[in-house]
């Protein structure tokens, strides 16, 4: 499925109508979506379910003051009323010199994923995933979950030329899960995977057979053998928890608001040199072509050995700030393996924790966080030891980023983003 | 014509199966102004039909973006084929519903004023934003926001149940960033508004002077903040985290999907699971003779919507549910099951849920603590099936002595709920309702907390 003529025409038709209203510069972007998805409740398959949609954002800059509107109806006069409402909302907003819309690039062509769904590899995934759960772990229960086929076609046009037409199709399946052996609970724990195909049983894929395992192991937990100072071994699962705090803080709202420890440093180390970070949305499943704010996507490295190389503005923050535009969109994050094998970097722990989710408060400006290590494990000699209960880990986010003494040579690949564990030191555990 | 004046019952004869038919429009409004510059201007409107089709113990569902015609007839036969090739393969014979009656509710909470244009509305965000600066110079960062959410419905159900409501909700959101000694960031953020639109909600800029000065006042004494003590202590919940433990830590273990799931509030039902100063309601609409934050009356599977007392002094005493979890449980169906947008299915939600308050007075529960912590004002909420919980808190103050002394940074708490609330000993007299809270699970929705405040023991991060 690419965009036909007929969405062509609907999107020429809405750029000429901001046009014609009188905005000096205009985007228009016309997606329409398709998605069929198979649900599961409590270990049964209980819904299917399809999605048609059809979305219109409509952009209008007018004196240097702008506005955003999305509608899903393009029937009769709803564009023009959609492009009326916009007018208003820019002519109510203020100037700002740094609202802009990205500058004429060659028209491209994009696409990416299966050409149409598989309705039978869908439910035999799904199938064959539930049965190994059942038959494998008989004391986990699949809560809830679905697998599902999204196939988006989109096009981009705006003021300055731009003329951008993308068509992206992915599988993707979420699962929720807990364990109970007699009054025994174990927490629930879940992990989402994005991919290109269905070649291969779901549970063998990115951490998802571990982490049922452990929670087969999690019914019955202990708390550590009181507080203490030590290391931590994040994996891949929830990597994303501590690496967020230095993605957000070089995006736009930190770094506008001045409120961001990173600005100023590009080019500085910011971060422990065993990490190398990027953003790869054209690698991955979960990937696009085209940025929210008009441009052609681009990979791009975050963090090379510790050095910030990129901040991740869009182009509204770029010109407000004066520092350089991302070429990534954001997202798709991928970090570089290490050298250590996986046992290793849990065998140099002397006193820590396997941590694999984390449920904490969001962290302040400043990085400090606490909060709780769930489904996770106490290590002690270099030896995971149980399961833990009630757990609480503090400390600082920047300070942990710099902290980070190794990194797996083993990575897990979830379409979504793709990681190893790393081991970082000094995190207080009460 | 209208989502309230659409004739859904025409549709009735395209049934061939349990049918549910539902309009749904939500429009979003959201208006940014970061330190004084409009940063984000947006408006969306985001609607369709969806069906939901039952047959053999498994569901159809279908949507498309359109609000009229022959596209509500395809969505009605897709849904249909859904639920018929789902049951081929899926059939789950043992899996009913719950009777259906043919229930009527209309609620509207659309303004009756005239509407303010987005300029009126930015003009008002811009007004806050400069007796800011006026008011409190030496900020380091500052944002002013509004979101607006009207979601619209019709429904009807091949019970002939038939719904239209319209609830919305305004918030402005205020966050406030100063320096601390050393030079880091230190910011506090509070929602203001509730239940209804803009018009009916926010007036006049300067009736949010106070609760920005309050603002102001506890972020100047967080920016000379402590780090709590980690560990087990003596703590007043104040009304806002109540509300939210209420509804993270107990109301998502008694959603009926969760306990067939193996939420441990399975294993207590009709026994002692908190202290007997604790009763917990999830409200439908009402309570008192006032409206709540998120009124329902009739559900998205067309149920009259009845509160659903979840602990009463102290005993665990019943579940949330949807048509088939009642079936399942033998019970009534509670009117819980709601959808977010046209698109989605409904699922078993809180609507209003609250702790109800006590006898006692905020001032005499902080006079009791020896050495603890007032906790006032969360950030975020995670819970699981065991009823292990996790808050963050965004502001609070030591207790020393019985008298409150200095603020601490922000922290997270913890505990396992069910053993938590049986720590408790003293419930305040007053009540307070939030109605920013939007809940995740797999779909978001908005929902109310409420609750008075609660003197326990919980875990602190911390130092």
């Amino acid at each position: 499925m690419t965009p036909s003529g007929n969405d062509r025409a609907l999107a020429a038709r809405a750029l000429e109508t901001l046009v014609g209203r009188g905005f000096a510069k205009a985007q228009v972007r016309l997606a329409s979506t398709e998605r069929h998805e198979l649900n599961a409740n409590t270990g049964r398959i209980s819904l299917l379910r399809t999605n048609h949609d059809l979305q219109l954002a409509l952009l209008g800059i007018i004196d240097d003051k702008r506005s955003t509107m999305v509608i899903n109806k393009l029937d009769g006069d709803a564009v023009a009323a959609a492009a009326d409402d916009l007018w208003d909302m820019a002519q109510g907003s203020a100037a700002d010199a740094a609202n802009d819309i990205s500058p004429a690039q060659p028209p491209q062509r994009f696409s990416a994923g299966p050409e149409q769904v598989d309705f039978d590899a869908m439910a035999q995934r799904f199938d064959e995933y539930l049965d190994y759960a059942r038959s494998t772990h008989p004391t986990l229960t699949v809560r809830e979950g679905h697998i599902d086929f999204n196939e988006q076609r989109s096009l981009l046009l705006n003021s300055n030329g731009v003329d951008f037409e993308s068509r992206t199709a992915r599988y993707g399946a979420q699962v929720m899960f807990s364990s109970r052996q007699g009054t025994d609970q174990s927490s629930f724990n879940y992990t989402g995977l994005a991919l290109a195909g269905l070649d291969r049983p779901l549970h063998t894929l990115a951490t998802l057979a571990t982490l049922m395992r452990q929670s087969t192991e999690q019914v019955r937990t202990r708390k550590t053998p009181g507080p203490f100072t030590g290391d931590l071994v994040i994996t891949p699962d929830c990597i994303g928890d501590f690496l967020g705090f230095l993605l957000e803080s070089v995006s736009n709202v930190p770094m506008i608001g001045g409120t961001s420890l990173y600005r100023g440093r590009l080019g500085e180390r910011v971060v422990s040199p065993a990490l190398t970070v990027h953003s790869r949305p054209r690698d991955l499943p979960a990937g696009y072509f085209i940025t929210a704010d008009g441009f052609e996507a681009h990979n791009a490295t975050v963090v090379e050995q510790g050095e910030l190389r990129s901040y991740l503005l869009d182009l509204y923050a770029a010109n407000k700030t004066g520092l350089p535009r991302a070429v990534t969109g954001g997202g798709c994050i991928v970090v570089e393996p290490g050298e250590e094998p996986l046992e290793a970097l849990i065998g140099g722990v002397d006193r820590g924790i396997l941590i694999s989710r984390f449920s904490g408060g969001r962290p302040n400006d400043r990085g400090d966080f606490s909060g709780i290590a769930k489904n996770s494990y106490y290590i002690e000699g270099g030896e995971v030891q149980h399961p833990l209960s009630e757990t609480m880990i503090s400390g600082n986010l920047d300070a942990l980023l710099n902290a980070v003494v190794g990194v797996s040579r083993e990575r897990a690949d979830f379409g979504s983003h793709v990681a190893p564990w790393l081991r970082v030191s000094g995190v207080g555990v009460s | 014509m209208t989502i309230r004046e659409a004739n859904l019952a025409a549709y009735a004869n395209r049934f061939s199966e349990y049918t549910e038919l539902r309009l749904q429009q939500n429009t979003n409004v959201r208006v940014a102004l970061l330190n004084g510059d409009v940063v984000t201007n947006l408006k969306s409107v985001d609607g369709g039909v969806s069906a939901r089709v039952f047959k053999n113990g498994v569901w159809g569902f279908a949507s498309r973006p359109d609000l009229a015609g022959e596209p509500i007839v395809a969505t009605i036969d897709e849904a249909t084929r859904n639920a018929q090739v789902l049951a081929r393969y899926a059939a789950d014979e043992q899996s009913q519903l719950a009777p259906g009656v043919r229930a009527r509710a209309s609620s509207d909470f659309g303004t009756r004023r005239p509407r303010r244009s987005q300029r009126q509305i930015v003009d008002f965000l811009a007004a806050l934003d400069a007796h800011i600066v006026a008011t409190y110079p030496g900020l380091r960062s500052r944002s002013v926001s509004l979101w607006n959410l009207d979601m619209e419905k019709r429904l009807f159900t091949s019970d002939a149940a038939d719904g239209y409501s319209n609830t919305t909700r305004s918030l402005v959101v205020v966050n406030l960033v100063t320096s601390n000694a050393a030079g880091e960031p230190v910011e506090l953020r509070r929602p203001f508004g509730g239940r209804g639109q803009f018009e009916d909600v926010f007036d006049d800029p300067a009736l949010l002077h106070p609760e920005i000065a309050d603002l102001h006042r506890h972020l100047m004494a967080k920016r000379d903040g402590v780090r709590p003590r980690a560990g087990q202590h003596h703590v007043i919940l104040d009304a806002d985290l109540a509300g939210i433990l209420a509804h993270e830590a107990i109301g998502h273990t008694t959603e009926a999907d969760l306990v067939e799931g193996g939420s441990i509030a399975g294993d207590f039902v009709d026994q002692l699971v908190a202290s007997p100063l604790i009763t917990m309601i999830d409200y439908a609409h009402t309570r008192d003779g006032e409206t709540l934050p998120v009124p329902v009356y009739l559900d998205d599977e067309g149920v009259e919507s009845t509160d659903t007392v979840l602990i009463d002094r102290g005993v665990l005493k019943g579940f949330m549910h949807n048509r088939q979890t009642a079936s399942r449980f033998g019970a009534n169906a509670t009117g819980n099951a709601r959808a977010y947008q046209f698109s989605d299915e409904p699922l078993i939600r809180m609507r209003n849920t609250a702790i109800l308050p006590g006898p006692h007075r905020l001032e005499e529960m902080i006079a009791s603590i020896e050495d603890g912590y007032y906790l006032m004002w969360p950030s975020n909420g995670q819970a699981d099936g065991t009823s292990e919980f996790m808050f963050g808190v965004q502001m609070g103050y030591e207790i020393n002595s019985g008298k409150l002394g200095r603020a601490i940074s922000d922290t997270t708490i913890s505990g396992v709920a069910f053993d938590m609330l049986k720590t408790v000993t003293m419930v305040s007299d007053e009540m307070h309702w939030s109605c920013a809270g939007m809940c995740g699970k797999k779909q978001v929705i908005p929902v109310g907390m409420g609750g008075p405040s609660i003197r326990c023991r919980v875990h602190l991060g911390g130092a």
